[in-house]
């Protein structure tokens, strides 16, 4: 498990290191006494090549064949989907909707991303969160955010 | 003399009602987080750091800080009671103190803690205010070649230190670096990496990077782990003091534990966490009988409990004496400050002495509130451990969303947390810690313009690192620091300290 990590860590690196080669192809170099704008840059990239291939030898060399099976009881997927999704939904409507709407969205799709959920106790929670934000950022700290719809 | 000076100065800034009161917020908030298992305390000041944007520099660092150091004592509460570290700082403290606690030693256990985490807290207060001063004339005389040195050795320090693989702490560095990189580059007015959105123009922002990295990624993988079941032993405790023979036992262990954590937390890399797990494997080397540990030796509470408030105190020296962070949580710090316009170096202490001292001052009353705080109201916290999870998380998950938004006002800052989410959560699944990673963003721009003008001073020779005898000095450290992580012995030495268990 652990090498297979670190292969697929030292992929990453590789991924990243040549995205980055690749957007800054035309950025000036310049010299080292005249600094261009890709020259420090494309250095720590071209650092970055070489550390993620080396993560990904040792590997590959450390634990051939070794697989184990995942630990973890729930789905490696379920978070990262709700969590995100919540995250871009509020960023849609809070401008648009306003805060408590968002807030509502943001809990109901936030909360998908977990099975271990109690309607009640969500509700209530709900509540006293959105009291809690517009205590906290809207009447406390003075800001402009709308809380309702506008119209 | 000037020290006591400078310290009322301190005081007078920390001590108005304001800064007590945000002292106050930022200690009860620590010791929260510092109870709450989950949640530790690099994600609390991500956090919060939105907020701190709409407060004075001072009280929002006062708060900040507080925060910190708070989490050391919160997280022994846990470690006693429950046998659950609430942070990586006090996992030493489970060992022999859920035993204490399970031989009806609980007070005695706890208010060692708190009592020598006051005393280390206080020793270095007393020792930032000493060190301080001198360590910034040093950075003062600085040039630029000495100055691109000093940052090598830093972050090289910081991954060697810590735990985990260093060759792909040294990448996540790399990775930091260049992300720090993006935007508009000062010196030619090209920009870089940003694709062509007037939005990237002014470099990734900080507080989407960092809630993104360490709030977003630590809840989604806390969810993909089955639900703990925390059972409390809801005793009530008694007798939250010493007998005179444990005090009689306690004491050498809180003076070295303080000693060994006033040190490592200076180092880079240091703080909180290696204090602890070094203080522990310290008072079982010097116990004339070691088999007494792990089964309630009030040392073992004491000691790593000093260490780690100790520790955590510290770092705040080349943070805010050379603008270096040793850990992740100082470079947030440098991030609240850069939010600010203030620019962390030698010269704060010099242009912003109210800053800093009143900093340093809050320290010792944040320590002395926090006393007060966590003995009497013991079983407050215990009884919030049973707050469960699945109610935390959408806490954070909204307060994450509202703090991102609320700093520039902006829906695309909540993308970008977003997307930082995902990417935290990719690398903390890989087992690449995303700490020297901020580390490197937070030093990106400073390594650059130092290597620019080292090159400039130089005429583009680079030997120039290796001419300035300082400068040598320093990279010749960093270099030894590598040779010695590689050697094979050390090695597993330093496995076996981060897991003294």
């Amino acid at each position: 498990m652990l090498q297979r990590k670190n292969v697929l860590s030292g992929l990453l690196f590789i991924a990243v290191a040549a995205a980055g080669l690749w957007v800054s192809r035309n950025y000036p170099i310049g010299t080292a006494l005249r600094m261009g704008t890709g020259y420090v840059p494309r250095l720590l990239l071209w650092i970055l090549l070489l550390l993620g291939v080396i993560v990904m030898v040792m590997g590959l060399r450390a634990g051939a064949g070794k697989t184990q099976a995942d630990s973890e009881t729930t789905s490696v997927w379920r978070p990262l989907i709700f969590v995100t999704a919540s995250l871009v939904t509020f960023s849609l409507t809070i401008e648009r909707l306003g805060l408590v709407i968002s807030i509502l969205l943001l809990i109901g799709i936030g909360s998908l991303a977990t099975r271990e959920l109690r309607l009640i106790e969500m509700v209530l929670a709900t509540f006293l969160l959105i009291v809690l934000s517009v205590g906290i950022f809207i009447i406390g700290l003075g800001l402009t955010i709308p809380v309702w719809p506008e119209w | 003399m000037d020290l006591f000076h400078d310290l009322a100065i301190g005081f007078s800034v920390a001590l108005t009602p304001a800064n007590l009161a945000f002292a106050f917020a930022g200690v009860l908030v620590g010791t929260l987080i510092g109870v709450l298992p989950g949640i530790g305390p690099i994600a609390t000041i991500a956090l919060l750091l939105p907020l701190t944007f709409h407060l004075e520099p001072v009280s929002g660092l006062i708060m900040l800080a507080g925060i910190f150091y708070g989490a050391q004592y919160g997280g022994s509460t846990t470690a006693i009671l429950v046998n659950l570290p609430g942070e990586t700082s006090s996992v030493v403290t489970c060992i022999d103190g859920h035993q204490m606690a399970r031989q009806g030693r609980a007070g005695a256990a706890l208010a060692v803690a708190a009592l020598g985490s006051f005393f280390a807290g206080t020793v270095a207060t007393l020792t930032i205010a000493t060190l301080a001063p001198p360590l910034a004339k040093v950075g003062q005389s600085f040039g630029a070649p000495e100055y691109f040195s000093l940052l090598v050795l830093g972050l090289i320090a910081a991954v060697v230190l810590a735990h985990g693989s260093v060759i792909k702490a040294i990448a996540m560095i790399i990775l930091g670096l260049v992300l720090g990189l993006i935007g508009t580059d000062g010196n030619t007015g090209g920009s870089r990496f940003t694709f062509g959105m007037t939005r990237l123009a002014d470099g990734l922002d900080f507080v989407p990077l960092v809630i993104g990295l360490f709030g977003l990624g630590e809840i989604m993988v806390n969810l993909t782990q089955p639900g703990h079941t925390r059972s409390v032993v809801a005793k009530k405790v008694t007798g939250l003091w010493l007998t005179m023979q444990e005090f009689r036992q306690a004491w050498p262990a809180v003076l070295r534990g303080t000693t060994l954590g006033s040190v490592l937390g200076v180092l880079p890399g240091g703080g909180a966490t290696l204090s602890a797990f070094a203080a522990y494997v310290l008072e079982k080397k010097v116990a004339r009988d070691p088999s007494r540990f792990g089964r309630g030796a009030i040392e073992g509470v004491a000691g790593p409990e000093s260490a780690n408030n100790a520790g955590a105190q510290t770092s705040f020296i080349p943070m805010l004496t050379l603008g270096i962070p040793g850990n992740a949580v100082m470079a947030l710090m440098i991030g609240a400050l850069t939010i600010h316009g203030i620019q962390p170096g030698p010269q704060i202490m010099t242009e912003r002495p109210e800053m800093f001292w009143g900093m340093v001052a809050s320290m010792w009353i944040g320590n002395l509130m926090l006393v007060i705080i966590n003995l009497p109201l013991i079983g407050i916290w215990v009884q919030l451990l049973k707050v469960p999870y699945r109610l935390l998380y959408l806490s954070i998950l909204l307060f994450s969303a509202i703090g991102v938004y609320t700093v520039n006002n902006s829906t695309f800052d909540v993308l970008m947390a977003a997307l930082f989410g995902f990417v935290g959560y990719v690398f903390i699944r890989l087992e690449c810690e995303p700490a020297p990673l901020i580390l490197g963003f937070v030093l990106g721009p400073l390594m650059e313009d130092n290597l620019r003008r080292a090159m400039r001073i130089s005429s583009g020779d680079p030997m120039i690192f290796l001419d300035r005898p300082i400068s040598l000095c320093l990279l010749i450290a960093a270099l030894l620091l590598l040779i010695v992580v590689a050697l094979p012995a050390i090695r597993s030495k330093r496995e076996e300290a981060f897991q003294e268990s």
